[in-house]
This record gives structure tokens, sequence and C-alpha cells, in this order.
């Protein structure tokens, strides 16, 4: 599960983004492209020292600004939930169009080994699965 | 199993915990959950760990996503020899008034450095501004 597929997961959701010299920019995702440029709505931005703040209705952070993201516990549940609804839909077309791949981007397996960490073990694909 | 041999790779870690350090010399410990080729993070359970003298304070942060060219170094953690640590655990609150009386005194020595530089014409650039371009 690649970062940028998180994010657009992430839209509607609070986020706290650090740029590189050190502010930071809570907001709730509006939008994110490909290159990880993001929109934020209802923006609150600190200084580095925590000393300022500023009140935007809404920002552009470029992607090559940002330092970090933090994003809330939920967005992980969220996933989870969204794969499982994905793999159930693409599941049944495959049963009615009997393809041969399995690949096709069902069920990427969701966040491997969520709720299981060491001793690593990668959960299979379960949807998509026969 | 490495398809490119003589590579290195970060697939390996996946699902393991990490320390990673960053750039502005924070530490992050979490589990790697995501990866991509330009070492771009997603670790969870993530907990940023402020270090001072022997003593340490872990401040829980969730999910982070860490974009790659900040990341400094990360590293495996042995879950078995994570607690065999000479370091003392302390509280937050306790941690963070170490880092800040830790942060004054150096400060205060930087200060005078640049001041006793600046008598003899000389002037050296603030280490985090160095890689503005």
């Amino acid at each position: 599960m690649l970062h940028l597929w998180l994010l657009k997961t992430a839209q509607n959701h609070p986020l706290l983004v650090e740029l590189k010299n050190g502010e930071a920019y809570n907001g709730h995702l509006v939008s994110c492209d490909n290159w990880m440029n993001i929109n934020l709505r209802e923006v609150i931005c600190k200084s580095r020292d925590r000393d300022n703040f500023w009140l935007m209705p809404e920002c552009y952070i470029r992607s090559s600004t940002i330092k970090y993201l933090r994003i809330p516990n939920e967005i992980i549940d969220t996933v989870k939930e969204e794969v499982a609804a994905k793999g159930r839909g693409r599941g049944g077309l495959q049963q009615k169009r009997q393809k041969g791949h399995g690949t096709g981007g069902a069920g990427r397996g969701g966040i491997p080994g969520t709720s299981r960490d060491q001793p690593e073990r990668r959960p299979g694909r379960e949807a998509g699965k026969q | 199993m490495n398809y490119m041999p003589g590579t290195a790779s970060l697939i390996e870690d996946i699902d393991k915990k990490h320390l990673v350090l960053l750039r502005d010399g924070r530490t992050l410990i979490g589990f790697l959950r995501s990866i991509d080729q330009f070492a771009n993070l997603v670790l969870h359970q993530t907990v940023e760990r402020i270090h001072v003298g022997k003593k340490y304070g872990d401040i829980p942060r969730g999910i982070f996503v860490v974009r790659g060219e900040n990341v400094v170094l990360l590293g495996e953690i042995d879950l078995e020899k994570e607690s065999d640590t000479p370091l003392q655990q302390v509280s937050i609150e306790e941690i963070l008034e170490e880092q800040r009386v830790e942060q004054q005194t150096k400060l205060e020595a930087e200060k005078l450095k640049v001041q006793a530089l600046k008598d003899r014409g000389l002037s050296i650039p603030r280490a985090d501004t160095l890689d503005e371009y």
C-alpha cells in the first residue's frame, strides 16, 4: 500500500503537515495529487517556534516543501474497509467474467500486517481469491 | 528473496519496528507499513522519542507519512533487545523540560560563538539553512 493511496483515502480528514522549515499546518485535506501536493481547508498555520498562528480558509502546499504528514489513526481502519469493499466488488465481477489473471488490482491485501506485527506474516489477498 | 542482488531495499523491513532519524534531528519509532522508490515511509503506531543525556521520553504520534528526502537513516529494532537499554525513560513533561533547558544552554553557547566569530570578521550560516539553495 503506497502512501499516495493512503492520502487519497484521507480526503476530508484532518491532517497535520510539517514543512521543512518547521512550520506546522493543521487542516482538512481537500485533495492531493500524484506528487503529494496538497490542498487544505480551514487551516491553522503555526510558526516554527509555535509562537505565531495564522488562520486561513484554504491553502496549497507543494510536496517538495513537506517534511512529513501526520494522519489520524482512524484512517487505517477506513482504508481496511475500503480495500475489503473494493475486493468484494471486484470478486463478483471476476466470477462473471471468469478472467484468468487474478491480479486485477482486486484486494491488494490491504495494509500488510496491520494487526500482526512481529513475527512478520503477510496476510494473503483475502479479497478476489476464490 | 532479493530480485536484484547487490542492491539495497526496504522491502524486507515492512511491518517491522524501526527507528527513523530525520534531518531535523527528530527520532521516530514505529512500524514500517509502506515504502516507495524515494524511501517515503508510512509509519504506524509511531512514537517520537526525545533523548536528553541518559534520559528519554516517548510521545505517541499515530500515523506518520514521511517524505523520503528528510530521512537520514532508519534501523530495525529488535523487539527482544529493545528494553535492554542503559537509558532511563521519564515522563513526557520531564523530558520536554529537560529538552528546553538543553536547547537554552545550546542557544547561549551558540550566541557567544557567533559573537566571537563576528568580532573576528567571520560569519558561519546556521546549519539548518545550509541546504536552502
